[in-house]
């Protein structure tokens, strides 16, 4: 086999990597970023902040890593995490109303192709959701666009169900509302559910 | 009142009730228009904010988040220049032949290939990093650009492997490949078989790689030793380079342009495996 790089330079293969519990748990954790991500685009507005959130969110998890445990669900482990670093983060800079009325949106590049209206469309519902209260902006993505049920998302956030049954309930009204009355048209949301 | 039929009707649309209040909200929907018109906008609503942020997860994760995870800082995630070494030719007495149809494959894959000049030399060597020259900076920027593109192949080679039999794959295995390419701005290009490997195409992702529309074909195989191996074919207006290996995020990565096209071989297993199947791509491809 004439296929050789320098001894010195030889790659390290997952294999030698010390503590196999570390690198399950980071696999976990690469697995479930892409809805973390998400997650925190909802919270925040941005796409840089829900970045920054979730790097810190994962900083965080195996700070304690050993805190987990084995059966539960390890998504809602890290939903909890984002959420908890995010409250903390918003009670830090003591947030102003209009910090959350102006969110960065990427409807971007790598976007797969869309007619405009439709994205307008889908931006005006991701800008109805930064005007939802903080709790309510949490329960609405945990439950609505990640999928947990009302037990999972009380257990995340640390509420009764009948809390995250009610905010729920406020949340989807006050951004029907918000579609209804000043946001995308009929015709928008056809387009934009069609794609 | 109008707040818990809110509550009601909102948790009646996500399935949060038992048999007798969905009754209760089902008689009461079939005598009330209203609630009935009350509860198609709410479900509507719902829908398109499933759809706003749909997209999010198809999105290429950043580098520094998978390092993240992994607990490694931002220095130590950065790729080291030394790690990209060009490749020579296989020696065909040497190889390991997995099937009839490789004794091709070596064969043209060696006349294809050809002996790297510089054998051992990295391809971010000589002269790239002196200052004040010209050639060196846009050498340097295409390197960075390269080393973005091999960390998303990498990144969505992990997700293959975490998400195992739950992946979401874009395209059946048996779906017409010339559509799904065009989807991915790939026309002209086809699904390498991977069969005397004993890889089986699983079907393809259509992701985004530096902004940028790719896809990322995914072979499977009983071998545990062997595991997962994705190829992401997307295009390129780089200048075409020869075979490289590269080793990041723990996998191996084997890539190589070729007229508009770039190409990342992705696996666990050891280099010499993926050296013969990136061989047998690019003959079946004729890529190199």
């Amino acid at each position: 086999m004439s296929l050789r790089w320098k001894e010195a330079e030889a790659p390290v293969r997952a294999a030698d990597r010390a503590d196999p519990v570390s690198q399950r748990f980071s696999d976990q954790l690469i697995a479930v970023l892409p809805r973390l991500r998400r997650f925190a685009r909802g919270l925040t507005g941005s796409a840089t902040e829900a970045d920054d959130l979730v790097q810190a969110a994962c900083e965080r998890a195996l700070a304690r890593e050993h805190q987990f445990q084995e059966g539960t669900r390890f998504d809602s482990w890290m939903f909890r995490i984002v959420q908890t670093v995010w409250i903390d983060q918003l009670r830090a800079r003591e947030v102003r109303k209009e910090d959350s009325d102006v969110p960065e949106e990427r409807l971007g590049s790598d976007a797969p192709v869309r007619t405009i209206e439709a994205r307008l469309a889908l931006a005006e519902v991701r800008r109805a959701v930064q005007f939802l209260p903080p709790d309510q902006r949490t329960t609405l993505m945990l439950v609505t666009v990640e999928g947990l049920s009302y037990k999972e998302a009380a257990d995340v956030v640390g509420v009764p169900v009948g809390t995250i049954m009610s905010r729920l309930a406020r949340a989807r009204i006050a951004l029907h509302q918000h579609l209804e009355t000043g946001g995308a048209s009929r015709r928008s949301v056809k387009n934009a559910e069609a794609q | 009142m109008q707040k818990h039929s809110d509550e009601t009707l909102v948790a009646y649309l996500d399935g949060e009730l038992d048999g007798a209040e969905r009754q209760h909200v089902e008689a009461w929907l079939a005598a009330d228009d209203a609630a009935r018109d009350r509860l198609t906008g709410l479900a509507q609503s719902a829908d398109l904010l499933r759809s706003a942020y749909g997209d999010i997860v198809n999105e290429p994760v950043p580098e520094r988040l998978i390092a993240a995870a992994r607990g490694e800082t931002a220095s130590e995630a950065q790729p080291r220049a030394a790690e990209i070494l060009v490749l020579r030719r296989p020696q065909r007495s040497t190889m390991t032949m997995p099937g009839g149809r490789w004794g091709i494959g070596i064969a043209a894959a060696a006349a294809l290939f050809g002996l790297v000049v510089g054998g051992t030399g990295s391809y971010l060597a000589s002269g790239l990093l002196s200052s004040g020259n010209p050639a060196a900076e846009q050498r340097l920027a295409a390197a960075a650009a390269n080393n973005t593109w091999l960390d998303n192949a990498a990144g969505y080679y992990k997700l293959v492997v975490s998400a195992g039999d739950a992946l979401t794959i874009d395209v059946a295995a048996d779906a017409d490949s010339r559509e799904a390419l065009q989807k991915a701005s790939l026309p002209q290009t086809r699904w390498p078989d991977l069969k005397p490997w004993g890889l089986n195409f699983r079907g393809a992702r259509l992701v985004v790689v530096e902004g940028r529309p790719a896809a990322q074909l995914v072979y499977t195989t009983e071998n545990k030793a062997i595991g997962p191996l994705t190829l992401v074919i997307g295009a390129s207006k780089q200048s075409d380079i020869q075979p490289t290996f590269d080793h990041r995020q723990d996998v191996n990565l084997l890539y190589w342009r070729h007229q508009g096209r770039a190409y990342a071989l992705v696996g666990q297993t050891d280099i010499g495996y993926l050296w013969g199947i990136a061989n047998d791509v690019a003959w079946q491809l004729d890529a190199i």
